[in-house]
Parts: C-alpha cells; sequence; structure tokens
C-alpha cells in the first residue's frame, strides 16, 4: 500500500524509524536506513519523525506522495 | 587614561549570547528525539532550527574571542584564542572555554563529515556535546565576571538536565539499535 524510498545521503542513522516502525526499518551495517519489511501504517509516522527528512512515503495504488 | 571599557563590555555580552545560543541549540537538538511537545514539533524542523542555532553560536564563540584579544582590561594574546592556558587572566578558566570553542567547531563539522566518517561514529562524536556545555558552563562561572548570570547558567543546566532525563525516560535516546539480519519481505 506504500512505497518507501530512503534517501542516504541525508540519513545519519538516528534509527527513529526503527523505534517507530520496527517491522518496516532497520539499519544496514553502515548504520543507514533501510526498507526492511512491509510498509505498514507505522511508515508514515516514521517519515514525519525523520530528523533529517530522508524518508519519503508514497502512495502504492497512485503514486502520489503521501510524506 | 582611563581605559575604555566598550571591547570589555562587548566581550562579556557576546560571551554571555554564545553560552545563551548553545544552550539553546542544545536544547533544540534534545527536542528533535525526546518531542517534548510530541509531534507538534516536525523532527526535521527541530534538526534545522538545532544547526542553525549552533552556527550563530558559534559566530558569537567567534566574536567573544575577537573582542577579548582588542579588550585592554584581560589583555588576551590573540594565539590564546587556538592555544588554552595562554591568556594572562585566569589562565584555566580561559583555557577551558577554548577547549569548549574547539570541540564545538569540531562538532559542527562533523556534520558535513559524517558521510566520510560513518553515521555511528558521527554520533559517537555527537554526545561530545554534552561534555561541551558542562565545560563551557565551568567556563561561564569561573572566568565571567557577572555574579548575576548565576541565575542563567543554573536555568540552563537545569533545563538541559531535564530534558535529557526526559529523552533517556522515554527511551529516545540510545542510537545504536543493534542490526538484525531479518529477510527482506518480498
Amino acid at each position: 500500500m506504500y512505497r518507501i524510498e530512503i534517501d542516504r545521503s541525508l540519513c545519519s542513522g538516528m534509527a527513529s524509524c526503527v523505534k517507530i516502525a520496527p517491522d518496516t526499518f532497520d539499519l544496514d551495517d553502515d548504520g543507514i536506513a533501510i526498507v526492511a519489511g512491509d510498509a505498514g501504517e507505522g511508515a508514515i509516522e516514521a517519515a514525519e519523525c525523520c530528523p533529517f527528512a530522508a524518508i519519503t512515503v508514497f502512495d502504492q495504488a497512485n503514486g502520489t506522495r503521501i510524506v | 587614561m582611563k581605559t575604555d571599557p566598550t571591547f570589555w563590555l562587548l566581550a562579556r555580552a557576546s560571551g554571555l549570547t554564545a553560552y545563551v545560543l548553545l544552550t539553546s541549540s542544545v536544547v533544540a537538538g534534545l527536542t528533535v528525539k525526546a518531542k517534548p511537545l510530541g509531534r507538534r514539533i516536525k523532527a526535521a524542523a527541530a534538526t534545522d532550527v538545532h544547526r542553525f542555532l549552533a552556527l550563530l553560536g558559534l559566530g558569537a564563540v567567534a566574536a567573544h574571542g575577537l573582542v577579548l584579544t582588542l579588550d585592554q582590561t584581560v589583555k588576551m594574546p590573540p594565539v590564546g584564542l587556538l592555544v588554552p592556558g595562554l591568556s594572562p587572566y585566569r589562565p584555566l578558566a580561559v583555557g577551558v572555554g577554548v577547549v569548549a570553542a574547539e570541540l564545538m567547531v569540531l562538532i559542527y563539522a562533523s556534520f558535513s563529515l559524517r558521510r566520510r566518517i560513518g553515521a555511528r561514529n558521527w554520533r559517537r562524536l555527537h554526545y561530545l556535546t554534552f561534555g561541551v556545555f558542562a565545560v563551557a558552563t565551568v567556563h561561564g562561572l569561573a572566568a565571567g565576571t557577572d555574579r548575576w548570570a548565576f541565575g542563567l547558567y543554573a536555568g540552563s543546566v537545569a533545563l538541559v538536565a531535564g530534558l535529557t532525563a526526559w529523552r533517556i525516560l522515554m527511551k529516545g535516546g540510545t542510537s545504536d539499535v543493534p542490526h538484525r539480519n531479518r529477510p527482506v519481505a518480498v
């Protein structure tokens, strides 16, 4: 239902997204956020709470940007 | 001849301004994850404010150092702005201020280098800010001459300590989430 993009040049590994939506996000070996699961409702809050606005969430159906 | 007090007044004013801006930047930085006002403050906006206040603080620190070299009350040699302990006036108290200023520059510059040094190392380095704040407070109390400012330092320490405690209690503190090797959903 959502498509998530993470800007790796902005992400600084604060892991807010992992705390808010642990089923969706994880940190890779470089400490940078990756999408590691299904994008549920928590993805939107995680994107809003990213300190570097590195997460963008799109509606899978029509491609519009939600956050 | 009476010494012109202009630079001495400017030195004190810029020092107190730098401390207020440092405190404000730390408070904004803690707000990014502690979220004392819930979701009303967007994290990314708090980050922008945090960085901007830090830059303003660095500007005030630079002004503080510059006017001290022009002032005739404490006679700070220009090299004393870079090397701690060379101030004829309260060398230890001024020296810790120099160290705090240098660490501030390092921490601010590390933001642009976080790709190169790695996100984890950048965050660890960022924790040094608590040390900078503590040392800047000691510098203000020990080198400053404005007795009334004690309340400013006490209030700032209480604010930063309170928000830090809040952040720890809200479990927004540690960022080192262990990497889990979960299979990627298909």
